[in-house]
């Protein structure tokens, strides 16, 4: 529960956040404010362990206290002081400078704080303890590496500046810190989580057990729970590479695609719907689904994925089969939340223009570049003139074009290229369809005729009623098959087979570069901006061949190991999958006021180690997995809870519950229905019944409506259902509804865990928890021994061995409940924290 | 309390520190329910309203037949004239000409307020004195889907938390066993009744009029299969084994959460069925709200349990009545779309009213945005009798009542077509911000902080319109 990000801006106290004061938080700054824009820079902290304190215990008071009034993003810093960086302290306000270092006794910030002449806060005294903590930190040197300067200078940005920034500075690669305990380290990766951890004075806790080990890598890697022979096999392999092993095979296995490509669409606004309103079917979208997972499980260079994303359609390629992926992979600019019934068309291409920038940014460099769409960005140094820069490669790109329906608009589709093989395979397909259609057709006739027939026949004089009758009843029936008929022949001509094709992205036809819309009106044109980078973060600036968007150049920029922001934005949001925290927290933004990195060096070491390891996801997944600190047990320990309460310094692993993919998959996992898949269609468009509006004089385009489904979707993992954006998920998905699944119509870098009594609900009354319930117990029910039962219950379903006290319970539990006793019992466990969390 | 609560408080009264623990210890004070992100939390300052209902009229009702009529449309009728729309206008979908169109039925003066009704509205007419109408209601865009999320939301595309959510998080539930937000027959795109970035507790919860046995007015709010004695068993051992993996990790909020969610669900599973069971409603009360079997029956048990659910403190209750996109036939299909509208919501009004709820009560009836005084002929061959109206963003009507507006009050005019507004315009933004304001929400300090910036229901935008308030 992220309950820390509350409003802390109110007047009221009622208002303020509820939060743990060990918590770290984003600088939170009103939107439209006055005065400088300021920067804090990563001046390397001379002391560790200041530094841990400085940032676990100090900033947080600073911020939840003071900032209000004495910071930058205060409304009018309150007697001209502000504390948002040690200048601002240094130099004070109107009575001098509020911080001796070394002396709290002399230090104004003290006394006011103290209320022995200021009283600050003015809305009460802070506790005592928090006292103590800023008198400490004052006495041990007031240690603060927040410098500062204007990125702003009479209301232009400063740039080199900006630069200065952490996240805009090339990674720089130091050896891991020296620690007092080599023995426990085991990777790089756990020198510098240790050196850190000493430096504070804490230990990291005891190793996991290789249970909850072996459970959370499963979880983590596929999305699944191990198998009970997994289970026992990892048991019995004592050799010293025993976890390399496993971790080999999930990576290596099907799923692991399966489980990491859902983490990637959730930043795409992925759905199987066109736009954001009515229900117009995405139906080549599954292609893009499937990329994404191909991607993952052949390992494609991660450099490569971006500039496939970006600018596949021009990329040179060597195979028929790379081709058609680098097509499919342009669906990231495409398959997001764009409105495509406006009447606007200026609009509507200026506001897709800001959508897919917006996604390249979020997705790729962290940072929120659609601020700077009607003004310069009021935190970071991004001038308007940057944003028109780097939109005007997409304003030379074509996304959609207008359609002969109203006000619609429709998302290009391009034909991919096949091989031999899937030509000969389609046009056999084709033959069989054309021969089923040609067979409707006539029925159809047939049925026409002989109602016309018939309708003459009853118009003859002389007929007796039973002859009538007998005629007007066959004719009823012939002419009610013509309307099935009409629907299956429409239905059938739509979805004929046809040369493969995708959602994708082209060059305009002449592309150029982009006027600034004052305040994003497409009407109100300011300067022409030449196409470039981001100049924060590039020192150069592109070529762009005449008659081209420039595409090519920008997925290169971005998928260059010079660019100080994707390879970092890459490892940490990897690292935040497997740990649940970022080592920058604020995974999507990595702007000033973001959070900073809590272990620096290390977020550049694995940056550095990526790019080089030619941007191997799986390797470097591999990696932490197998680190010593990834291994940690989850449990508390007082004294690193009292220094670093929120785990920061990462002295164990975090706990999480499983997201909605995980839980609905484990559920259908250990009832040992989950049936595999190899991709294909999300939506059941094969039922006419799901299908609407096919005719092409329909004012709208066609439509769905999900009625009938594949009876194999109902077992299938999570990743391979239809996605909505605009409602409900709906059918097997509805799970999705109550577990924080990613809205598509929101980016989604992290998703919230919410506990809501709607989850409970679920869990305690659904019929599909139910249903899972009756066919777990029905599986443990092969077992005749009711001891062994229970223990491959808990093997199956919490991975790992019943303990006494449980089979006591839950014998006692069973005598109980009756006849429907294992069901009633399969229930409870599905729905306990122990199942629903991964440890 | 019953025996079986019991049961669980003494699992949940062992807990380390947790919020589960003091929640059911039945010791629960000011901290406590602080400590619960739907614990009460004052107001900017005094409102004029405690609560609020939205009667969302889904789909747009035509305000130029309902409240609004202009002379120089209705001396038109059927004659083609210039468009209203000036040199950057595009043609509206389905119009080949401006063809004015008069009201399909006589909108008359109502009430001491001589407010203009019309005759397809009669119980709304008796209850005039009471709504302030607000004439000239603005939004951004005119195809439903994005003017309902701006309604609701602030923004037209996204997943921005929504107007109830956005309530939920400023001042909480007053009912600790209820949600914050209620959305009684939700329109499909869950996003406008969602949380956004908001904590997802603030979320909508939906509900439905049950309209056969069994059917339950909360999405599994009830197990049809298994006992309350089979299921408070079955919860009993599940919260056991939780508080002992609680104690193992000595405390954990995501898992006292889930603890206490289970709780609250379970105290739903009590208290909503009571709220939502009307048959304990007085024969008068069921009359006046239209609940007799008729057309008016299902809308008027959602009014009614909104009244109940708004009185037992839930902060925001949302009841969607659809039906309104009329572009075809307007003459035939409005009239019946009124009749199962209109006595349910004066009903309301006046329900209200009677227990002296409507002074700190705030109601809102609109549609996303309203319709053309000019006809629409989607066949385009139709004669004008069959002619609907196409959609209009440009201006329409919201009612507004109780909560701090003025009584028997009329706000804003358009121009001559009905199209532009011409004094008293209130964009959406204006109205949102409006509406927090009387609800004692600064609308500029109730914020959330995302992607790096704080966030506002009113974005960058909205003006507090004094003029129509009390």
């Amino acid at each position: 529960m992220r309950e820390s990000k509350r409003s802390m801006k109110n007047e009221n106290s009622i208002f303020r956040p509820l939060m743990t004061l060990g918590r770290f938080l984003t600088v939170l700054v009103t939107l439209c404010l006055p005065g400088p824009i300021v920067f804090a820079d990563d001046t390397p902290a001379k002391n560790v362990s200041d530094e841990a304190f400085f940032q676990t215990t100090v900033l947080p008071i600073l911020q939840q206290h003071c900032y209000e009034c004495h910071s930058h993003g205060a409304k009018k810093a309150k007697g001209g002081l502000v504390l948002d960086s040690r200048s601002g302290w240094a130099k004070g306000g109107e009575t001098g400078p509020a911080i001796v270092p070394g002396k709290p006794n002399k230090s104004l910030l003290i006394s006011a704080i103290r209320y022995e002449d200021y009283e600050m806060p003015p809305t009460g005294r802070l506790p005592e303890e928090l006292i103590r903590k800023i008198e400490r930190w004052i006495a041990d040197g007031a240690h603060d590496p927040r410098a500062t300067e204007n990125v702003q200078h009479n209301g232009v940005i400063d740039i080199e500046a900006g630069r200065r920034h952490w996240a805009f500075q090339p990674p720089r690669s130091v050896t891991p810190p020296e620690v007092r305990d080599t023995e426990w380290p085991r990777h790089d990766v756990d020198r510098y989580i240790l050196g850190q951890l000493e430096e504070a004075g804490l230990r990291p806790v005891a190793d996991a057990n290789r249970y909850t080990w072996l459970r959370r890598v499963s979880f983590d890697l596929t999305g699944l729970p191990p198998t009970v022979a997994e289970i026992s096999e990892f048991e019995t392999d004592q050799s010293p590479q025993a976890r390399e092993k496993v971790v080999d095979r999930l990576l290596a296995s099907r799923a692991f695609g399966e489980r990491w490509a859902r983490h990637w669409l959730d930043l795409v606004g992925y759905a199987d719907q066109l736009g954001t309103s009515n229900n117009v079917f995405a139906e080549h979208a599954w292609r893009y689904r499937d990329y994404v997972i191909d991607a993952l499980n052949n390992d494609k260079p991660f450099d490569r994925f971006i500039r496939e994303q970006i600018a596949g359609d021009l990329l040179t390629h060597s195979t028929t089969e790379q081709r058609a992926s680098s097509l499919v992979a342009t669906g990231f600019l495409v398959l997001g939340d764009i409105e495509i019934v406006e009447a606007d068309k200026e609009k509507l291409l200026v506001d897709i223009v800001d959508q897919q920038l917006n996604k390249v940014g979020k997705a790729f460099l962290g940072l929120t570049l659609e601020c700077a769409r009607c003004h310069d960005h009021k935190f970071d140094p991004v001038p308007q003139r940057d944003y028109y820069a780097m939109a005007g490669f997409f304003h030379g790109t074509s996304t959609v074009y207008k359609t002969s329906r109203g006000v619609w608009s429709d998302i290009h589709v391009a034909e991919l290229p096949e091989t031999d093989d899937q030509k000969n395979e389609r046009n056999r397909l084709a033959t069989t369809h054309a021969e089923k259609l040609k067979r409707w057709q006539q029925e159809r006739k047939q049925a026409q005729d002989r109602t016309a027939e018939l309708n003459n026949q009853l118009k003859q004089d002389g007929l007796s009623q039973e002859e009538r009758d007998k005629l007007t009843k066959e004719r009823d029936e012939t002419s009610g098959r013509i309307g099935p008929l009409n629907n299956r022949i429409t239905h059938g001509e739509f979805f004929a087979p046809a040369v493969p094709r995708t959602y994708a992205i082209q060059d305009a036809d002449n592309p150029g570069d982009m006027k600034i819309t004052i305040r994003g009106n497409p009407r109100a044109l300011g300067d022409q901006v030449p196409r470039g980078f981001l100049r924060v973060a590039s020192d150069k600036q592109p070529q762009i061949p005449k008659g081209r968007s420039g595409r090519r150049e920008l997925a290169d920029w971005i998928a260059s190991s010079d660019n100080p922001l994707s390879a970092r934005v890459a490892v940490n949001r990897i690292w935040q999958k497997l740990f649940g925290e970022g080592l920058v927290r604020s995974v999507d933004y990595f702007g000033l006021p973001g959070d900073r990195p809590s272990h620096p060096q290390l977020l550049d070491h694995l940056a550095i180690q990526f790019t080089r390891g030619g941007w191997s996801r799986k390797h470097l997944i591999r990696s932490l997995v197998l680190s010593r600190t990834y291994g940690l047990d989850s449990a508390h320990d007082d004294r690193a809870h009292a220094v670093d309460p929120d785990n920061r310094l990462l002295w164990r692993m975090n706990r999480f519950r499983l997201d909605a993919e995980a839980l609905r998959d484990a559920m259908i996992f250990v009832a040992g229905q989950l049936v595999p898949s190899v991709g294909g269609p999300a939506m059941p468009l094969e039922f006419p019944e799901n299908v609407g509006g096919l005719s092409p004089t329909n004012v709208n385009p066609p439509n769905f409506r999900l009625t009938k489904w594949r009876p194999e979707q109902e077992f299938q993992r999570t990743v391979y259902l239809p996605v909505i954006r605009s409602g409900a998920q709906p059918g097997p998905a509805t799970l999705r509804n109550v577990f924080d699944f990613a809205q598509p119509s929101q980016f989604t870098g992290q998703r919230s865990i919410t506990a809501v009594p709607t989850q409970a609900l679920f869990l305690m009354n659904s019929s599909v928890v139910k249903k899972h319930a009756a066919a777990l117990a029905e599986q443990m029910m092969q077992e005749d021994d009711e001891t062994q039962r229970l223990k491959l219950l808990w093997l199956t379903l919490l991975n790992r061995p019943l303990t006494e006290t449980e089979q006591h319970e839950t014998t006692a539990f069973l005598t109980q409940a009756g006849e429907n006793a294992w069901v009633e019992l399969c229930h409870a466990l599905l729905a306990s924290n122990e199942f629903l969390m991964r440890l | 309390m019953t025996t079986p609560q019991l049961t669980r408080h003494r699992f949940l009264r062992s807990a380390a520190c947790g919020f589960g623990g003091l929640a059911l210890s039945g010791l629960m004070n000011e901290t406590a329910r602080a400590a619960s992100p739907l614990a009460v939390r004052a107001p900017h300052f005094t409102p004029r309203a405690k609560r609020m209902i939205f009667i969302f009229l889904a789909g747009a009702p035509s305000q130029g037949d309902l409240f609004a009529p202009k002379p120089h449309i209705s001396k038109r009728h059927g004659m083609a004239i210039d468009s209203p729309v000036g040199d950057d206008g595009q043609l509206r979908v389905g119009v080949a000409q401006f063809l004015p169109m008069a009201p399909i039925a006589p909108i008359r003066p109502r009430g001491q307020s001589g407010m203009m009704i019309s005759d397809l509205l009669p119980s709304l007419a008796n209850v005039a004195d009471e709504l302030c109408m607000l004439r000239a209601v603005v939004a951004d865009n005119k195809a439903h889907a994005p003017a309902a999320l701006q309604f609701l939301t602030g923004h037209i595309a996204e997943a921005r938390p929504s107007m109830g959510a956005w309530f939920s998080y400023g001042l909480g539930t007053e009912n600790k066993n209820l949600p914050g937000f209620i959305t009684i027959h939700p329109p499909a795109d869950g996003r406008v009744h969602g949380a956004g970035f908001l904590p997802a507790i603030h979320q909508g919860t939906p509900l439905r009029v049950p309209r056969k046995e069994g059917e339950l007015a909360i999405t599994d709010l009830r197990d049809p299969d298994a006992t309350p004695d089979v299921q408070r068993r079955r919860l009993d051992y599940l919260q056991n084994i939780n508080q002992r993996l609680l104690n193992r990790v000595q405390g954990d909020s995501q898992m006292e959460g889930i603890i206490e969610s289970f709780e609250l669900a379970f105290r739903m599973q009590t208290e909503t069925p009571e709220l939502v069971d009307l048959s304990s409603a007085s024969k008068t009360t069921q009359e006046l709200y239209g609940i007799d079997g008729s057309a008016t029956d299902v809308n008027g048990r959602a009014c009614l349990m909104a009244r109940r659910l708004s009185e037992a403190g839930v902060r925001f209750v949302q009841v969607t009545i659809g039906g309104w996109d009329h572009h075809v036939d307007i003459r035939n299909s409005l009239p019946r779309s009124c009749a199962g509208a209109d006595k349910p919501v004066a009903g309301l009004i006046r329900d209200l009213k009677q227990r002296g709820l409507l002074e700190d009560t705030l109601v809102m009836v609109s549609g996303e945005f309203g319709r053309t005084y000019w006809s629409q002929d989607l066949s385009g061959t139709s004669p004008i009798e069959k002619h609907g109206r196409e959609h209009q963003q440009e201006s329409f009507c919201t009612l507004l009542a109780g909560g701090g507006v003025k009584p028997g009050y009329v706000h804003g005019e358009t121009d001559d077509f009905g199209y532009r507004p011409i004094q008293g315009r209130v964009h959406l933004h204006d109205l949102h911000a409006t509406v927090l304001h009387l609800m004692g929400i600064n609308h500029e300090q109730l914020t959330y902080p995302h992607l790096g910036r704080d966030y506002r229901l009113t974005d960058v935008y909205g003006r507090v319109e004094h003029e129509f308030l009390v």
